[in-house]
């Protein structure tokens, strides 16, 4: 019959359209089945392909005249057997990985439609697998098999089918080409076809170039030139048998088989002469040529593919030499600079070349001559019994298996000598141009969709053990075991009579040392000279008496004391989440620390947090962590009755400023909740009576607990975007902490109240509550009037005004205009604030994301006085 | 007058096909597939479906699908295979493949 080459292209078009609808249809319904049903199937194609093992090696072995049945036969038996022993237990349906700690699961869902390319080497072998493997990920698979092989690849496709369907697999879920002339067409048509999911291509490389090459999803496999390096420290007669076993496997057509030993001098003689004695052939140096002159296509350069798989005998008879039938591979030395050698290349046959080396790096280094010579990314053998030298050999080879101490080519396949995957598509990595050094399996086949479920942030309380809070609790330094004590305090500690009020309370035994120069905003040189005088002293207890300042530096002393070896760098960090951060503290710090608030301010001695600025950079450098936290506090009032009225109002806007960031925070907790709403009532209610009288005890006891309260919530709910802008704004223009925390209240309270234009990411930040939690203050302050509506936005409004109110009312300042600062000052040095407010960590717990346009606004906008609100 | 006819899919879709064979032989104008209790679709399900609506776009009657399960529904749309998913009320031509 003559048909047209239009009619032969509807042919090809009609097969083509025919196999991947077939194959569509079937990934369709496949994707319905359970594990249980699956595994039925697979189950069902392996006995199916040990049962007929033997007929498909005996109908591979006719059919391309390549090869050793038994080999073939065992190839079988590995690629149904072992295979199905490595996976029968393996989950492929479902949720097939649980990640319990990460709260994810990983769910299987199927590539679809695969095209798989076999090659002529492991016609049938390569089908066993293939369809158990694509059965096993519920998916559909078309083979397209070598030409020279297509009739037993096709008999081993139709024997795995009938056995699955018989086993309840969907109608057309394997399917092959058939032979015909047309088949290399068929192959390049369907590479291409938008059915086709996934190409699995084992075989020459023209073949999975073209894969590649297709556009689609790959994977392929490269070609290998395994050398094996022979240690001297072997076990001769073992490394002997081992490589004959490997190398005469199904006549060399293994692509992970041994291509080129290169053997320690030291043992070269003892093992060729025991491969002699196993019945290899060792060729002379003229053999040698004439191997290499006929193993080599002359017109590609590449190996003569007539030679694949045949016997040692018949390639000697070729060459032209006369060796008995028996002989098992012809050695070939390779003399000279082997990068140059013409026998340096892959051979599928068995044929093998050797080289003597003096040393374990000239062993490595000629190696990876093989290895770099058509080989990157395939497989590579050592034999030895010393472990560093494997190691060493295997860190500088590049190939994705490095068998030890055994048969490379069975090495390769997996689960014969070694537990690695078993498999017929060896993965080479980029070495190979391909994507993965796998052996390639079930877990290369499947689409892995991940499930994490939401973070479980753990939100915890921490603040200082113990805390005594009324005036005259100082006395419980009586109380206090020590043996050696430093205290740490101001200047003026002495004049004010807050020293002595110490040093009459510690034992008469105690030795007590004083260091007194901490200023406003220490530094690190004031710092070291405590540690210095620290490590002369030995104290067992540090006191530190004074305002945040003081408490922050002797905190951080104490840490250096106690962790000498602890650099500031490292432990100094700016990072997004204060709680999973890089750098890493000790547990806990074995010196006692006694904290004794001289200010209601700061809250320091109740927080893991310490500031100190670094002279070099002039930046303020936090350092967080709970180990800071000292392990007594004492509240006791009377030591803040001589405060000025300056001090007193700035600190207590501090305090002040701390509840109202720690209420909105992200990390904002029931606990953190409690405590700033309750400071903020004490403040509000003690402040102005402190400014009154100052000698109030009661008030100046509200005020110092108030402190102490929002000091531990914002212990563990941290501060927000108000902090941010009063730290840049205050060490630009060198104002008070209070007094800049001041100006920005109105307006960072209007701006977290609004709907924010970016919502701050956080696992444990679930709804945006900012404007309700400033309502429920307004509420919990009484401050709404019965003029004032009673949506969040009256109740917010009244906050402000509450808040306004207090602030003209104890003479602070209300806008950044009454601290001096004129509009072009702070317009010229908007850049540089924008920058540091950014990039401080306050504004990572703020609640609402602040945009750098934004951050522009909130400092103009705290420029002018405001009106009451 | 349109009439319109309601067929309910049980178990294994195959098992409602000479049901639907006679309505369809009938010359019913307008045929309704309710799936919500059918449990899986086999390759030969899928087969007789689209040679139903091949059947019934040329005796131009419609055939909807109603209550179909995700997982048969995603088996249609695993298919590719148009005509289903305008059963399931989809646009006529379907957006890209996969
Ligand atoms: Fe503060």
């Amino acid at each position: 019959m003559v048909t047209t080459l239009q009619e032969q292209d509807t042919t090809i078009t009609d097969s083509v359209a025919n196999l991947t609808r077939q194959a569509r249809l079937a990934a369709a319904v496949f994707t319905q089945y359970s594990q249980e049903q699956v595994d039925k199937i697979v189950k069902a194609m392996a006995v199916a392909a040990i049962e007929n093992a033997h007929i498909f090696a005996q109908a591979a072995c006719e059919e391309t005249r390549m090869g050793v049945v038994e080999d073939k036969i065992l190839k079988n038996l590995v690629a149904s057997e072992y295979l199905h022993n490595q996976i029968k237990n393996k989950k492929t349906v479902g949720i097939i990985r649980e990640f319990p700690e990460d709260n994810m699961v990983e769910i299987a869902e199927p590539m679809g439609v695969i095209l798989a390319i076999v090659p002529v080497t492991n016609p049938t072998s390569t089908v066993i697998f293939k369809s158990i493997v694509a059965a096993k990920t519920r998916n559909s698979i078309i083979f397209s098999p070598h030409l020279m092989a297509a009739n037993c690849s096709n008999l081993a496709a139709q024997v795995l089918y009938d056995a699955a369907i018989a086993a309840g697999a969907p109608k057309g879920f394997i399917t092959w080409v058939q032979k015909s002339p047309r088949l290399r067409r068929e192959t390049e048509l369907m590479m291409v076809h938008p059915e086709v999911d996934l190409i699995f291509a084992t075989g020459g490389t023209n073949m999975v170039r073209a894969a590649y090459s297709s556009g689609k999803p790959a994977l392929g496999v490269g070609a290998g030139n395994t050398p094996v390096y022979v240690h001297k420290s072997t076990n001769i007669s073992s490394a002997a048998m081992d490589i004959i076993i490997s190398k005469t496997f199904d006549n060399g057509t293994e692509c992970p088989s041994e291509q080129t030993l290169i053997i320690d001098n030291e043992i070269l003689p003892a093992l060729i002469a025991e491969f002699k004695r196993l019945n290899c052939h060792i060729c002379t140096e003229e053999e040698t040529a004439k191997i290499t002159d006929i193993i080599r296509d002359p017109k590609t350069g590449g190996i003569n593919y007539k030679l694949v798989g045949q016997s040692a005998k018949t390639i000697a008879d070729q060459a032209g030499m006369n060796v008995p039938s028996d002989t098992k591979i012809l050695l070939c030395e390779l003399k000279g600079d082997i990068r140059q050698h013409k026998l340096a290349i892959e051979k599928l046959m068995p044929v093998l070349g050797f080289v003597g080396v003096n040393s374990v790096d000239e062993g490595i280094n000629r190696s990876l001559d093989i290895n770099y010579a058509g080989g990157t990314g395939h497989t590579s053998g050592i034999f030895s019994n010393d472990d560093d030298v494997v190691e060493r050999f295997a860190t500088a080879i590049n190939t994705g298996r490095v068998i030890v101490n055994s048969p490379t080519s069975m090495g390769g396949l997996g689960g014969l000598y070694n537990n690695l995957n078993t498999t017929l598509s060896f993965g080479c990595g980029t070495g190979g141009g391909n994507i993965t050094t796998d052996n390639v399996g079930i877990q290369n086949l499947i689409n892995y969709k991940r499930v994490p479920k939401r973070k479980n942030f753990i939100l915890t309380f921490q603040t200082t053990k113990d805390i005594y809070i009324n005036p005259g609790s100082i006395e419980h330094l009586r109380n206090v075991k020590t043996k050696s004590a430093f205290i740490v305090t101001y200047g003026s500690a002495a004049e004010r009579g807050h020293l002595s009020m110490i040093l009459e309370r510690l034992p008469s035994d105690c030795r007590v040392n004083v260091f007194s120069q901490v200023g406003v905003e220490p530094n690190w040189g004031t710092i070291s000279r405590g540690i210095e005088q620290m490590r002369g002293s030995q104290p067992d207890t540090i006191i530190a008496l004074g305002g945040g300042s003081v408490l922050d530096a002797a905190k951080i002393m104490r840490l250096f004391y106690d962790f000498p070896e602890l650099k500031v760098k490292e432990v100094a960090f700016n990072f997004l989440d204060f709680r999973h951060r890089m750098n890493e503290f000790p547990r806990e710090l074995p010196t006692q620390m006694v904290a004794i608030p001289t200010t209601s301010g700061t809250g320091s001695e109740v927080t893991p947090f310490a500031v100190f600025t670094d002279e070099e950079t002039n930046r303020k450098i936090s350092l967080i962590d709970e180990c800071l936290l000292p392990n007594i506090a004492i509240i006791d009032a009377n030591l803040t009755k001589s405060l000025p009225p300056q001090v007193t109002a700035d600190t207590a806007v501090d305090a002040l400023t701390h509840a109202l960031e720690a209420l909105v925070s992200i990390l904002a907790t029931d606990y953190t909740d409690g405590l700033a709403l309750e400071a903020m009532r004490l403040i509000f209610e003690a402040l102005p009576e402190c400014m009154k009288n100052g000698a109030n005890i009661v008030a100046r006891h509200k005020l110092h607990n108030a402190a102490c309260l929002a000091g531990m919530a914002i212990g563990n709910a941290s501060v927000g975007i108000n902090h941010g802008l009063a730290h840049s704004l205050g060490a630009r223009f060198d104002i008070s902490h209070g007094r800049a925390n001041g100006v920005f209240l109105l307006t960072t309270i209007g701006f977290n109240a609004g709907i924010p234009r970016k919502f701050l990411p956080h696992s444990a930040y679930t709804e945006y509550v900012a404007d309700k939690k400033y309502a429920r203050a307004a509420r919990f302050l009484d401050f709404a009037t019965q003029k004032d509506g009673t949506t969040t936005q009256d109740l917010v409004a009244a906050l402000k005004r509450g808040v306004y109110d207090l602030l003209v009312s104890v003479g602070q300042p209300t806008s950044i205009e009454e601290l001096g600062i004129t509009e072009e000052q702070l317009e010229l040095a908007i850049p540089s604030l924008i920058e540091a407010t950014f990039s401080d960590m306050s504004s990572r717990t703020n609640p609402r994301l602040p945009m750098i346009l934004e951050i522009q606004e909130l400092f103009q906008k705290a420029w002018p006085k405001p009106v009451r609100p | 007058m349109k009439t319109k006819e309601l067929v309910k899919i049980s178990g294994q879709l195959n098992k409602a096909q000479e049901q639907i064979d006679a309505k369809l032989a009938k010359g019913e104008d307008e045929l309704e597939l309710d799936f919500s209790e059918a449990t899986s679709v086999s390759v030969e399900g899928l087969e007789w479906l689209e040679e139903l609506l091949l059947h019934a776009q040329s005796a131009n009657s419609k055939v909807t699908f109603i209550n179909v399960p995700p997982t048969i529904y995603k088996v249609f749309k695993v298919a590719h295979i148009d005509q289903f998913l305008q059963a399931c009320g989809g646009p006529p031509v379907s957006g890209p493949v996969c």
